[in-house]
């Protein structure tokens, strides 16, 4: 009980934090500060003035994917970088956020894509639990999102618990990689 | 398969029976609910050939059914080297004499005989220390059925000697990846007969099989969000239930097969539902800010236990089947879940983890007599129950790879059911086939 409710004013408190720092991060660095911004970008940022993020960029960072047994194509891009959570956590970390609001910045300025966030586990843990575990993940980040400014409608979640791994290995490593929302576009 | 099986088996009590004054309630041998359970000694015959083209059957019936037997912990096989070695100890029916000094507490004596593709079956089944008859019966069905007319007779032997009826013409479905991608699978109860039900070659999760045997409720990927599907046996095809955004997951058939309890996505959040057979209604009946999974429907109907982490860890719970009445029945550990209630009611089974690995326990439904079923090095989850509450399947990866195991419901005589070269999760054992 007394866990659960550290959990409840966590997210309250870092959600009402994050939103005055997701205001500033947006003027004061425009580029996002990850490595996937820097893979990316490729060259350095030519033309992406204060917004940060121009068609151009986003266009070229778009790979189009389909997973295996599941109907439709869907497009990725490097530039909506992954959040992790703590085990059998589903609140959003300082890094998480940080994160949140580049990819809030991208569905700003463009507003006609629309996305789904999936909400991953690790291996730990039993599948139908993940499953609902997965389901928290995915709608936390969904609604800092919202906070953030960016309509509900543009974003549906999925859980898909335990069972898309990104890496395979059974070590607090993978494990942690694993843990996961994780972005893809289904509409431009 | 079962429904056709049923009509093209005859199962005809023999005259014997009428020559059995003592009939009335079944003596119970071994009391199998006893924590010290010793099998009976059990000597089976070789099968006399009473007219059959077919000599090497002889040998499959007795091997099928000497496998039968020894699986389910109830019986111990006295090998044939301890057989009397008198020319008539096989005499049907036996000199009791001759077999005073053996171990042999029981003694089953058969004969089979075929003609094109039917075979024919007879046994009979005597108490070697009463020196009484205890039941004859007769078998017929199509050859190619041999396993199913095979595990009928391990049936009626189970039910003379424990009183009740074997299992050993139930299946066990579940989920695993051995072609690559996660699909549902059913097994026999001896390990035989693995047949492939889905494949459709997307992410396939948390099979329930129905009450009737007919439809096993499963979620898949397929269209994008977690749906829930049957699989019709009769037909063999799959048909999309329910589709509602978000978890259509972990169904749990209620006892007369017309509604599911289910895990589905409230407010961003997994809550227990009940929707009817046919996908329609859903409706809501945890209402909670935490997450709730895993129903499990109590054999009369009126419970449902389920997982919540509301306490800030995930632990078992029942309620009513409104909603109502929620009770916690897991305090020790910090993770308890895929509950699963016994067919009689008595016991829930659960596992919970422990050195970062799940063991298999079982709980009374009123919180009290926790035990706890496995201890080995592997994690152990996702307990199921036979119908006749004798048995626990599970998955394991106490030998390696995660495969499914079945145990006695007291921990006692785990085996490995699966071999394969996957990863299986998730079993759910139907109901009895042969009724």
């Amino acid at each position: 009980m007394v866990k659960k409710s550290c959990v409840v004013i966590g997210v309250i408190v870092s959600l009402v934090v994050m939103v005055s720092c997701a205001k500033k991060a947006v003027k004061e660095e425009p580029l996002g500060t990850g490595a996937a911004g820097e893979q990316a970008w490729g060259k350095p940022a030519e033309g992406t003035g204060t917004t940060g993020i121009d068609e151009k960029s986003l266009q070229a960072s778009l790979e189009r994917k389909k997973y295996p047994g599941i109907e439709g194509e869907f497009l990725e891009s490097s530039l909506f970088k992954d959040v992790n959570f703590g085990f059998d956590r589903y609140d959003l970390t300082p890094k998480a956020r940080e994160i949140l609001s580049q990819n809030a910045q991208l569905l700003l300025k463009h507003r006609t894509i629309k996305i789904q966030i999936e909400g991953h586990c690790d291996e730990r843990g039993t599948i139908e639990y993940n499953l609902a575990l997965g389901e928290r993940r995915s709608n936390s980040t969904k609604q800092y999102l919202i906070s953030l400014g960016v309509s509900p409608d543009r974003m549906s979640t999925i859980s898909y618990g335990e069972e898309m791994p990104l890496e395979p290995g059974h070590n607090e490593g993978a494990w942690a990689k694993n843990r996961r929302a994780h972005f893809i576009i289904l509409s431009k | 398969m079962p429904m056709r099986l049923r009509m093209i088996i005859t199962l005809v009590c023999l005259l014997w029976t009428v020559i059995r004054p003592e009939m009335g309630r079944t003596r119970v041998y071994i009391d199998i609910e006893s924590p010290e359970l010793q099998p009976l000694p059990i000597a089976v015959a070789p099968l006399r050939d009473m007219g059959s083209p077919r000599p090497q059957l002889a040998r499959a019936v007795l091997d099928i059914l000497s496998n039968d037997l020894t699986i389910s912990g109830f019986f111990e096989i006295i090998p044939r080297n301890e057989f009397p070695r008198e020319i008539d100890a096989l005499a049907d029916p036996p000199n009791f004499g001759i077999w005073a000094g053996s171990r042999a507490e029981a003694l089953a004596i058969g004969s089979y005989s075929s003609s094109g593709d039917r075979l024919a079956i007879e046994l009979r089944l005597y108490d070697l220390v009463e020196k009484k008859f205890l039941v004859g019966k007769r078998y017929e069905g199509d050859i190619k059925n041999l396993r199913d007319i095979v595990h009928r007779v391990s049936n009626e032997i189970t039910y003379q000697i424990t009183g009740e009826k074997g299992v050993f013409d139930t299946k066990i479905a579940f989920v695993s990846n051995m072609s690559g991608n996660k699909e549902i699978y059913a097994i026999d109860f001896d390990g035989h007969d693995l047949r492939q039900l889905t494949s459709n070659r997307s992410i396939n999760l948390s099979p329930a099989w129905s009450p009737d045997g007919r439809l096993v409720a499963f979620t898949s990927y397929i269209k994008r969000n977690p749906d829930l599907y049957l699989f019709d046996f009769k037909r063999s095809i799959q048909i999309r239930l329910s589709t509602r955004p978000g978890l259509n997951a972990a169904p749990s058939w209620s006892p007369d097969g017309n509604k599911m309890a289910l895990m589905m996505r409230q407010e961003g959040n997994a809550e227990i539902f009940i929707i009817n057979r046919d996908g329609t209604e859903p409706k809501r009946l945890t209402k909670s800010w935490s997450s709730e999974a895993s129903p499990t429907w109590s054999p009369d109907g009126r419970k449902i236990g389920f997982v919540s982490d509301r306490s800030g860890s995930p632990q078992v719970y029942t309620m009513d089947v409104n909603g109502k009445n929620v009770k916690r029945l897991s305090y020790s550990g910090s993770y308890n879940a895929s509950p699963f209630w016994s067919p009689k009611g008595d016991k829930i089974a659960y596992c919970g983890r422990s050195n970062g690995r799940f063991q298999i326990f079982t709980i009374n439904p009123d919180g009290n007599g926790v035990r706890r079923l496995t201890e080995n090095a592997g994690s152990n989850e996702s307990p199921t129950w036979s119908p006749d509450g004798r048995f626990i399947a599970f998955s394991s990866t106490g030998g390696g790879r995660s495969q499914i195991y079945v145990m006695n419901a007291n921990g006692a005589n785990q085996r490995r059911l699966t071999s394969t070269k996957g990863e299986e999760s998730s079993p759910t054992w139907s109901p009895r086939m042969d009724r």
